[in-house]
């Protein structure tokens, strides 16, 4: 079909029981987020950037600096896992502090990365030193150029651009212990930093953005969740300035930007911890900051979680008689470490709690770059025999026998990333200077 | 008596770093025992912002500022304890975070946990390369060294360093300990740890373990 609004129409009359044409990944993806049922549950894929360039062979150094490899890279491995919905998303952390002269520690395989020793901010007065944001400095150009082409390549409701949230951003500015401290015991300078982050940054970034033609852009806020803030100092701080932002740049530049959606993220590591009021509270976040109402889990430790809580939190916070839709993300290290029949499992148990009556997508928190790409095999196969509707009455019965699937480099070939992801093979350091 | 170790306790559990720091000096120029300070007041005061966090009452940011006062609370104390310590046998731990990487969160609350449980622990910071890892564990001899890292890229460099270990005939002897946000039961592991610090508390708890179950 590939026209995104017919996928995407196609997603909600399938959803709704018209039941014509096989529906794309998006289709999908669009159709479950809606509350309906598909043909199965989606797999809705992950956030991939270290794991895409370790698959791929290519170097960092080229890798989080070249707008084109960094979305052939990510488009090229989504599709060799099969996943439904791409996402393309680089070291989002990182590159408003790093134009604005943030100290930065850049090496051969892993993301660059905020050397917070050396804070951007350390007192009220380097606020009005340092700002604007000048677009035209870092990796600022080359962040808007993956927007661009993340829409022209994969367009859909979810390509667009991406950046740091306003309370992420003050953390990699000045050190989260340091911003925390402020934000706890100084209210001034706390609002001076939030206001900086959205007037002097945020906004002339997505004036850039809109400028550019990217419409749409997401902000990464893992420094907002749960336990790093608490839902109360999430609701005074991140919330009021996520809002806002929106507000902005819905009148004055026809775009969404969705700030503070981490801040939802019930991230709590000890299961002799979970809390269910707490995961409530944090869910809750994410009805205020998503521009679509859904029940979600991202980075937390998910598998040791009991997932009858979040059904109930989605049938709970479901209007009119129908639950929230919910999109349930496989935690990280799970799929690094755990066999496939673990994986299997889980996903098992996942769709008998939350998918039976659709309204599921399922995918991957953030993909380690040592995961085993059996395991993301595995969860896609096993998502697409599992969740197939109607969902079986048993699911234990069903078996799913040992995968087999064909190296990446093989698959490569033909596929139209396959030269540029060949061609960042060769570079070498000596030969052309990078950065750093 | 005990009101001042009560006050100094309260002053770590709830963050005032100024004023803890002003307790112990009090404290120590009223000629307070120094480890009656430290054990009583100071480290009774971090035990219980960790029995808070246990309990889900206390959270990330409870924890950075109880830390700030744990340390603030130090800083006069340590000269002082130094010196009345002697030749008292006193544990090191090595601590720092792989190259490439500059996540000093976690490494900051540990060591501020190591501290409180006795440990002489030796920061060697972040982005630190292998080279100074081995060099250090020459120089100081520890009883433990602990390898931090918060992505999965740079995490992958902790097999490097226990490697290098091994190679240079220094594992031997020597617990190693890993932890950070990417890091796993199984990660430690697979790279051949003696443990793995799922957080501040934990760590502590499993240094002291292989330590025996007690320091100094």
């Amino acid at each position: 079909m590939a026209n995104p609004t017919l996928e995407m129409l196609h997603g909600m009359l399938y959803s709704k029981g018209i039941h014509i044409g096989h529906p794309s990944g998006l289709a999908r993806v669009v159709g479950a987020m809606t509350g309906g049922t598909m043909d199965v549950v989606p797999f809705g894929g992950a956030q991939i950037h270290d794991h895409a360039m370790t698959v791929a062979r290519v170097p960092a150094r080229l890798y989080y600096w070249n707008a084109e490899l960094l979305v052939d890279t990510h488009l090229a491995v989504n599709r060799w896992y099969d996943f439904d919905m791409d996402t393309v998303l680089a070291d989002a952390y990182n590159f408003e502090v790093e134009a604005m002269g943030g100290k930065m520690i850049y090496s051969d395989n892993a993301m660059p990365t905020v050397d917070v020793s050396h804070p951007l901010i350390k007192e009220p007065a380097d606020l009005d030193k340092i700002g604007p944001l000048d677009v035209s400095k870092g990796r600022i150009p080359m962040a808007i150029e993956v927007g661009q082409l993340f829409i022209k390549k994969a367009p859909g409701p979810f390509a667009g651009g991406f950046f740091c949230s306003h309370w992420s951003l003050i953390c990699q500015a000045m050190g989260y212990p340091m911003a925390v401290r402020v934000l706890k015991r100084d209210k001034g300078f706390a609002t001076a930093l939030f206001d900086w982050a959205n007037e002097r940054v945020l906004y002339p970034y997505m004036q850039a953005l809109a400028r550019a033609g990217v419409k749409n852009a997401t902000g990464a806020d893992a420094w907002a969740c749960f336990p790093d803030l608490t839902p109360e100092l999430v609701e005074e701080w991140v919330v009021p300035y996520a809002l806002k932002l929106r507000q902005q740049c819905r009148k004055e530049l026809k775009m969404t930007a969705s700030a503070g959606g981490g801040a939802c993220d019930y991230c709590e590591e000890d299961p002799a911890k979970f809390d269910k009021a707490m995961m409530f509270k944090c869910w809750d976040v994410a009805l205020k900051t998503f521009p679509v109402k859904l029940a979600l889990t991202a980075m937390g430790r998910n598998q040791d979680w009991d997932m009858t809580w979040l059904q109930d939190y989605a049938l709970q916070r479901g209007k009119g008689g129908h639950k929230l839709p919910i999109m349930a993300s496989l935690n990280g290290r799970f799929m690094r470490d755990s066999t496939p029949e673990q994986i299997i499992a889980k996903i098992a148990e996942w769709i008998e709690i939350l998918g039976r009556e659709g309204g599921l997508v399922t995918g991957i928190g953030n993909v380690p770059a040592d995961t085993p790409p059996v395991n993301i095999h595995t969860a896609v196969k096993a998502t697409r025999i599992l969740g197939k509707y109607p969902i079986a009455a048993d699911l234990s019965k069903i078996k799913i026998e040992p995968l087999t699937f064909q190296p990446f480099d093989e698959w490569l070939k033909g596929q139209p990333e396959e030269k540029t992801i060949l061609k960042a093979r060769e570079w070498k350091p000596e030969k052309k200077k990078v950065l750093a | 008596m005990s009101e001042k170790y009560a006050e100094i306790s309260k002053a770590v559990v709830e963050g005032e770093d100024v004023q803890a720091a002003k307790l112990v000096e009090d404290a120590l120029a009223e000629g307070l025992p120094p480890l009656d300070i430290l054990n009583q007041g100071v480290v009774a005061g971090i035990n219980k912002t960790g029995e808070l966090w246990t309990a889900n009452q206390y959270f990330l940011p409870d924890v950075i500022l109880s830390a700030d006062a744990f340390k603030a609370a130090m800083v006069p104390l340590e000269p002082r304890l130094k010196a009345s310590q002697g030749d008292q046998l006193v544990r090191k731990f090595v601590i720092g975070v792989v190259q490439g990487d500059m996540h000093d969160l976690g490494k900051s609350l540990v060591c501020a946990m190591l501290a409180s449980a006795g440990f002489e622990v030796i920061d060697l910071g972040i982005d630190v390369p292998k080279e100074k890892f081995i060099e250090a564990v020459k120089q100081y001899k520890p009883a433990i060294l602990g390898l931090g890292a918060y992505m999965s890229t740079t995490m992958l460099e902790m097999k490097d360093v226990i490697a290098e270990l091994k190679k240079q005939g220094l594992r031997d002897g020597l617990k190693v300990m890993v932890g950070g946000v990417p890091t796993s039961q199984e990660f430690a592991d697979e790279v051949g740890a003696d443990a793995w610090g799922k957080d501040a508390m934990l760590a502590m708890q499993k240094a002291l373990e292989l330590v025996g179950g007690k320091n100094g």
